[in-house]
């Protein structure tokens, strides 16, 4: 890595070091590492100045393919606090911390979420795919993109300022206030886009997603989302579910097609071309965008997901 | 059609052949005899160029490209899936080139090649169906058809019957008769009596080079025989050398 | 009904149709460029080759994105590099060409990684290794059909030396210096090969297009001729059929296609008539001469 980057960690190992010194003399930031960057925008959020923030994938990562740097495991072993997502999202996090030494707390971000079952069953016709049973296998029957529907991030968020609080409960009011500010932020969002979202009719609701990572924001809307790919970025698809696509879009005459961040363009732009269709925009499912990007953190991911969806439906 | 002045060749500055000097008339058919180690295909693959020179030159009467050479080992892959006649019609590229088309007329030398060589039957086989013998005999018919004024051949006769050995052997005195330059390097030494005029006896430097019967006297023989072979890593530098 | 099942999925649907005008030219020249790599006894070299491709390819990835055009001239230059430096250097120097070779794609790739690892986003590079068969564009289309073009008219070119390198090279060398020249093209034809397969295939799945069919025609003919002709049409049928019953079946396309080709590698190896493992078995009255 680069020089700069390099620089601060060792300060920061000089901090800590500091700390341990002169512990109730000063506060200075919590080392926290989190698996991915919505994760980080979150603890940030709550955490604010008391909390010095690391993600593991960051911004335009996928975290389905993420290999981790010796700096990642060094971060990680320094860190007071690991904030992972859970639901089998973090296949790698076992053994990245058992190697890291790592001897901190730890938040599973999306503990007491209702975890729904993969996005196929509820959204395809049954008629089963030749590789449903791997990706079942794969993510445990379970979806882990719990992000995505803005009443799990508030779940997210409290889940965070509970860990900060066991862990620095000196700043446990701050903490809780950082979050309710953060939740309402996110209700207000919410209250803004739900009813639009409900004066749409049925036909209208209908979306087609590269990356099948909205399954639970097609639950909080009661949306129709379509994937021609499973739920991991790695699987091929088949002729027969393109196939089945098409016939879907012709047959249903959907109109909203989204090429997200992180999932193969080319696909859908066949798709395009085929169904005459034109590509909606693009979604953000797994990460955010960088800072001077389109979703540079949780909030605006939310809301530029919602608005892109609302305005493609809304034309249909 | 040759000549070497004062020519040494070796593998990293050990000699295999060191200061020969002579030439090779245009139709001569000259044995190339000596020991193992000697420095007779040294000596082929510096008149064909594959081996630079330590000091000295060959001077070469055709060039470089128009030699016939014929391997001592050939590297030849013979599960190749390609026919004898195809095989044999190789010696031709000289003439229509390497990437031009095969003319018709040139398919009638082509078999003419074969007959000579006594493959006409097996024209169509593919070279792996072939002896060694008959393998030899292929070689001798493309050489043939490369029409080289100078021709090289390493051990030609090594490995295979009799018979064959005869039959090619008078291949190599036809050639010599239509006035062509033949410089091959042999084991036999009655072969070499039988039928080559020339004879140039070689160990690590010019012993002999002469007609056949002065060559190969029995005091040249007993002088080679005491020759230790391979490079020496204590040799010290050579003194003939010039500065 | 039978009609219906093989016609309907190309007639019905584009993607399908671009899936075979693609394959089509892939099979056209990428089976070839294997039988000669099988004859020269290089058939692994294939997969180093691929393997040197993949960082440049990468890297044209990261630089433009998801480009046809920058992902082939980055897999061209890193492919061309390697073969080009293998080549000069188990010229000049003692070391053999499948050792130099080996150690430049394994530079090549270590290099790759290297690029990709710490330059930021971690995209997701498996879509590169994957290809899509099921997502050519135009772009790509046109590339492969002119890859095609070029791998013919260069076959056709250097042809016969080609063969002569393959069969005995020491005659090549004492009649003609082409020989390195025609290595070298042969070898760079397979690099544009590789990058064509890396396209409609993917990195994974192009070096079996180039190597199956030829290795499984080995066992039916013993002329060159045929061995071309016959790997290509192959290829050809295990393409359709793997669009087919990737279509039909749901399964991924690009291993079903190489799976079919796999099946009829088995197939050859079983029943061909040159050293097919069942003719062994049957004795048959020996000839006359």
């Amino acid at each position: 890595m680069t020089l700069a980057s390099r620089i601060p960690s060792r300060l920061r190992l000089g901090l800590c070091s500091l700390l341990l010194l002169t512990a109730p003399a000063f506060a200075a930031p919590i080392p926290v590492t989190a698996t991915f960057s919505i994760l980080g925008d979150l603890v940030k959020q709550v955490g604010g100045e008391q909390v010095e923030i690391h993600s593991l994938v960051g911004p335009d990562g996928d975290a389905h393919v993420y290999q981790p740097s010796p700096q990642d495991v060094r971060t990680l072993s320094q860190s007071k606090l690991l904030v992972s997502n859970g639901l089998h999202f973090e296949g790698w996090l076992d053994r990245l911390a058992q190697a890291s030494g790592f001897k901190g707390a730890q938040v599973v971000a999306s503990q007491g979420i209702q975890a729904r079952a993969m996005a196929d069953d509820d959204e395809e016709e049954h008629d089963g795919h030749g590789h449903d049973a791997d990706e079942h296998h794969h993510h445990d029957g379970m979806d882990p993109h719990a992000w995505n529907d803005p009443e799990n991030v508030i779940v997210y968020v409290n889940n965070i300022a509970q860990g900060l609080s066991r862990l620095d409960p000196e700043h446990a009011d701050q903490y809780q206030a950082n979050a309710d500010a953060y939740v309402r932020q996110i209700q207000t969002l919410d209250g803004e886009y739900r009813p639009r979202f409900a004066a749409l009719s049925a036909q209208q609701r209908r979306a087609i997603t590269s990356h099948d990572a909205f399954g639970y924001l097609a639950q909080a809307y009661d949306l129709s989302l379509l994937a021609p790919q499973g739920i991991n970025t790695e699987a091929e698809a088949s002729a027969a579910d393109v196939a089945k696509l098409i016939r879907q879009i012709r047959q249903e005459k959907i109109k909203a097609l989204f090429v997200e961040n992180i999932s193969d363009p080319r696909l859908l732009e066949q798709i395009a071309r085929e169904t005459g269709v034109q590509p909606g925009g693009r979604l953000f499912s797994d990460a955010l965008s960088a800072a001077d990007g389109q979703a540079p953190d949780t909030l605006s991911l939310l809301r530029h997901n919602l608005d892109t969806l609302l305005k493609a439906m809304e034309q249909q | 059609m040759l000549r070497f002045d004062n020519l040494t060749l070796g593998y990293d500055r050990h000699p295999a052949l060191h200061h020969l000097h002579g030439h090779v008339a245009p139709g001569s058919l000259l044995a190339v005899v000596g020991p193992n180690g000697g420095g007779k295909s040294t000596l082929l693959k510096g008149i064909l160029g594959q081996l630079k020179p330590l000091t000295g030159k060959v001077v070469c009467g055709v060039p470089r490209q128009a030699i016939g050479y014929l391997p001592q080992q050939s590297r030849i892959d013979r599960s190749f899936p390609i026919s004898v006649q195809e095989t044999v019609a190789m010696g031709l590229w000289r003439h229509c080139g390497l990437f031009g088309r095969l003319p018709r007329a040139q398919r009638l030398r082509v078999a003419a090649a074969l007959e000579r060589v006594g493959l006409e039957r097996l024209a169509g086989a593919n070279l792996d169906a072939l002896s060694g013998g008959q393998l030899q005999r292929a070689l001798f018919a493309r050489l043939w058809l490369q029409e080289s004024q100078l021709m090289l051949l390493d051990e030609p006769f090594s490995a295979i019957d009799n018979q064959t050995a005869e039959d090619l052997l008078d291949l190599l005195e036809e050639w010599q008769a239509q006035g062509k330059t033949v410089l091959a390097v042999l084991h036999d030494l009655e072969q070499v009596r039988h039928h080559f005029p020339e004879a140039l006896l070689l160990a690590r430097e010019c012993i002999a080079w002469g007609p056949t019967q002065t060559v190969l006297s029995a005091d040249n023989l007993n002088r080679v025989r005491t020759l230790h072979a391979g490079p020496d890593p204590e040799a010290a530098f050579c003194s003939r050398t010039p500065e | 009904m039978l009609l219906d099942w093989l016609i309907n999925p190309f007639s019905e649907f584009q993607f399908m149709q671009r899936a075979l005008a693609g394959c089509l030219a892939l099979c056209l020249s990428a089976p070839p460029i294997g039988v000669f790599l099988m004859l020269r006894r290089m058939s692994l070299t294939g997969d180093a080759m691929s393997h040197a491709i993949l960082p440049g390819a990468a890297v044209g990835y990261l630089v433009a994105g998801l480009s046809v055009e920058a992902m082939t001239l980055g897999g061209l230059v890193a492919g061309g590099l390697v073969v080009v430096l293998s080549g000069l250097v188990s010229r000049h120097t003692q070391s053999g060409e499948d050792s130099s070779l080996a150690a430049f794609y394994l530079i090549s790739m270590a290099l790759g990684v290297l690029l990709i690892s710490t330059h930021g986003s971690s995209v997701d590079l498996l879509h590169v290794l994957f290809g899509s068969t099921l997502a050519l564009n135009d772009a790509a289309l046109w590339l492969l059909g002119g890859i095609a073009t070029i791998t013919l008219l260069g076959l056709a070119w250097i042809y016969r030396p080609l063969v002569l390198e393959c069969l005995d090279p020491d005659f090549l060398a004492s009649v003609s210096r082409a020989g390195s020249w025609v290595h070298l093209g042969f070898l760079l034809l397979a690099v544009l090969n590789l990058i064509a397969g890396f396209h409609a295939l993917g990195t994974l799945m192009s070096v079996g297009l180039m190597i199956l069919p030829g290795a499984a025609m080995r066992y039916w003919t013993r002329r060159l001729g045929l061995l071309l002709l016959g790997s290509a049409l192959l290829a050809l049928v295990a393409c359709i059929s793997g669009l087919l019953f990737s279509y039909h079946l749901g399964w991924p396309t690009s291993p079903t296609i190489i799976l079919s080709l796999g099946v009829g590698y088995a197939l050859s190896l079983l029943l061909g008539g040159q050293g097919g493992l069942l003719p062994r078995l049957i004795r048959r009255r020996h000839l006359e001469a």
